[in-house]
């Protein structure tokens, strides 16, 4: 008998462990683990930011469109909001089952270049000619001379205001010569009865400074290297700084706004321009409180020059099928897709085969507007630690907004972190 | 009439006897492992595995994607002398421990004694104050980042009695006591609901015979509240202390460390050097040093405890 019952607890005990395990299984496991990373299944889904409805309704745009051709192809979305994709797209990627196709900036191609496989062999394959797409997009995917994305948009930022409150205030819209004296007059002139000249969020690219910077010729990567101490260009982001803390053109932005807070306030009428890629113009167009034009980026000589950060396609290095993902690019990347994507979201096309089908859906202004972008426009060249660089900026940055500290003690304390 | 045998009880053989006990305790002993099995299978996999790797890591420099190379202690070393974000951090980190531990352990005290003593409404109130610690902590510092916004309700309050309000998460000088102020709302609903429980073991009778014999509030609650509760208010201590050195989520949602690196603590250094930064093994000797840190806090307050704890009831 004494015997017995222990031999009972026993069996009660396996079974209990094989529950605690069965469970604890379970509860790991997820689809995507279980697919692994060589399976069918991570080739048909892409790591991407997805930080707002706008930009799940962009990527589905790119799957609906390649639908028309093959109505079975399919993508699955996954991925956190855009300045977390930097952070997490490493993790994601180390982790099993991650998703073959990861999307990329040109600029941060460097810095993804661990992760992303060469594709020159696969786009040779395919028929691929770079000489199709802008050479500043080929260029910004282009690391350690291997291809490493496909791009499918040629970004260049512009300045979106609000013709509405311009007319009001009495002003011209902004040229295609647009200088910075005019910018701060304008600016000046519609800040009022609780309106702002411009929203400002406090990140580093997606913000005014480098913008501006390169519209005078100033760049913050010189042959590879971080150059953000250079005189020039740190007196370019002191000019930014100042239109809070000197011109009172703007609201100081918080560290932690996301790049929303300053979209909200430009499109709620709260502010009459802000900075922005042209992956926002169908949200800017449609949804803010009066009519949206493009403008150029204001320069000291009138001169337009923009700095060109637009996205691709690229295939996880861990991936154990890159030809089908790389089919899968192709159908994404089409002139058509990209056409079709352009014309619904404002989407620069990096082919010029899709420039007709954008161009098409937009006032004849604002295409003449990117088109002399696209033409003046450099590539925006970062380093291998540019998150870092990015990070801390938006971290310092809120101090130099609110004049307590200059461009240059915050750029020699990011640079010097960065090293 | 029946003649029983002389019994000779050394002559007893022990071992029949004995060996179903030594049989039935062998076999609670595997019955024993078996239950603890999943347990120290998954301490083994979660906590042990990870800080042995972490020790690792700590002494090589990897970069995530690449090869580690290893570096010996020159992490730690660059931690301690050429590092002075790492100072900074750690002494944002101190300042946020004291002045939290302390506050916290001051409020909770004052509020779960107050609620002790209303009555009918002591648990509606504690119910009240333990929301805030059940609710997601993301979704707090969300919503506390807009209260704390220059438009925000807070300024939008004060600008009501013409008071221009600061720039609560974007001053230096304030944004610190802002993340302490967010983090109390959020935290002493907890402490409230243990030193209330402690509160509510301590015999009625004792107070009663104490004001009896003339003693005033402030003595009962000196010799005899404080003395009894001191085990709840020293496990109150220890866990609040720890969990503030770990701070994360308050400056990550809030400030993201800054202004410039105001409100940086070393949990979220660490996470920004291992996960944004790319920097792994650098990441991994700041979990260590704070490991050590904690370690030797919480050794010293137990070494400490027999000075003001009182066990005997």
């Amino acid at each position: 008998m004494s015997r017995n019952l222990p031999a009972g607890r026993t069996v009660s005990a396996i079974a209990f462990s094989a529950v605690a395990a069965l469970t604890l299984a379970g509860c790991g496991s997820s689809g995507a683990a279980a697919s692994g990373p060589g399976a069918s299944s991570a080739a048909s889904a892409m790591y991407t930011w997805i930080s707002n409805e706008n930009d799940r309704s962009q990527w589905q745009s790119f799957i609906d469109a390649a639908k028309k051709t093959d109505p079975g192809f399919n993508l699955t979305l996954e991925g956190p909001s855009f300045p977390d994709y930097w952070t997490k797209v490493k993790t994601r990627e180390a982790s099993p089952g991650a998703p073959c196709i990861i999307t990329t900036q040109g600029a941060r191609a460097q810095e993804l270049k661990d992760l992303l496989a060469p594709l020159d062999d696969l786009a040779k394959k395919n028929n691929i000619d770079p000489s199709k797409y802008n050479q500043a997009m080929i260029q910004g995917m282009t690391v350690d001379g291997k291809l490493r994305a496909i791009p499918y948009d040629a970004a260049p930022f512009v300045l979106y205001y609000n013709k509405d409150l311009f007319q009001a205030a009495g002003l011209k819209y902004p040229t295609e010569n647009y200088t910075r004296a005019q910018f701060i007059s304008d600016a000046k002139a519609l800040t009022k009865n609780g309106v702002y000249g411009l929203s400002l969020p406090p990140q580093f690219v997606n913000g005014p400074a480098p913008a501006l910077a390169f519209a005078d010729g100033h760049y913050p990567v010189k042959d590879g290297n971080l150059d953000i101490t250079n005189p020039d260009f740190v007196k370019d982001v002191q000019f930014t700084f100042d239109l809070v803390n000197k011109e009172h053109v703007a609201q100081a932005p918080q560290a932690s706004d996301v790049v929303d807070v300053s979209q909200q306030q430009f499109m709620s009428g709260q502010a009459a321009m802000t900075f922005g890629g042209p992956w926002m113009y169908q949200t800017f167009t449609t949804k803010t409180k009066g009519t949206v034009g493009v403008a150029v980026i204001p320069s000291t000589s009138g001169n337009p020059i923009s700095m060109i950060q637009g996205s691709g396609f690229g295939i996880a290095a861990s991936c154990q099928d890159k030809e089908a993902a790389f089919a899968n690019i192709m159908k994404i990347t089409t002139a058509d897709v990209i056409g079709a994507v352009g014309a619904g979201h404002g989407n620069v096309p990096t082919l010029q085969a899709a420039m007709k089908a954008w161009a098409g859906t937009k006032p004849a202004a604002d295409v003449s507007t990117i088109e002399t972008l696209l033409k003046n426009g450099k590539p925006l060249q970062t380093t291998k630690n540019w998150n870092q660089v990015e990070t801390l900026f938006t971290q310092y940055s809120v101090e130099g907004f609110r004049g307590t500290k200059s461009a240059e003690t915050i750029l020699n304390s990011v640079a010097n972190s960065a090293k | 009439m029946i003649v029983l045998p002389e019994v000779n009880s050394e002559a007893m053989p022990a071992a029949p006897a004995a060996a179903p006990e030594r049989i039935q305790g062998r076999a609670q002993g595997r019955l024993a492992a078996l239950y603890l099995a999943p347990g120290m299978l998954g301490f083994l996999i979660f906590i042990i595995i990870p800080l042995v790797s972490s020790l690792a890591i700590s002494l090589y420099k990897w970069p995530l994607f690449g090869d580690p190379e290893f570096v010996g202690f020159d992490n730690y070393a660059s931690l301690f002398s050429s590092d002075p974000v790492f100072w900074t951090v750690l002494g944002n980190t101190l300042v946020f421990a004291v002045c939290y531990t302390v506050l916290n352990l001051g409020i909770s005290l004052g509020l779960a004694t107050w609620l002790h003593h209303i009555g009918k409404w002591g648990p509606f109130f504690r119910v009240l104050f333990f929301i805030p610690v059940v609710t997601p902590m993301t979704a707090n510092a969300l919503v506390w980042r807009l209260m704390l916004s220059d438009n925000g309700v807070v300024n939008s309050g004060l600008a009501g009695v013409g008071i221009h309000g600061p720039s609560w998460l974007s001053d230096s000088n304030l944004a610190m006591a802002s993340l302490i102020a967010m983090s109390l709302w959020q935290g002493i609903g907890y402490n409230i609901f243990v030193l209330g429980a402690g509160l509510s073991n301590i015999s009625p009778g004792l107070l009663e015979a104490a004001t009896i014999d003339g003693a005033g509030p402030w003595q009962r609650f000196y010799r005899i509240v404080f003395p009894m509760l001191s085990p709840t208010l020293f496990f109150c201590t220890v866990m609040t202390i720890i969990g503030s050195f770990k701070v994360f989520t308050q400056p990550y949602l809030l400030t993201l460390g800054g202004p410039g690196e105001s409100t940086n603590t070393i949990v979220l250094y660490l996470y920004r050097n291992g996960f944004s930064f790319d920097k792994m093994g650098y990441a991994s000797s700041l979990a260590w040093i704070l490991f050590v840190i904690v370690m030797l806090i919480t050794a010293l307050q137990f070494s400490q405890q027999k000075r003001w704890v009182n066990y005997d009831n």
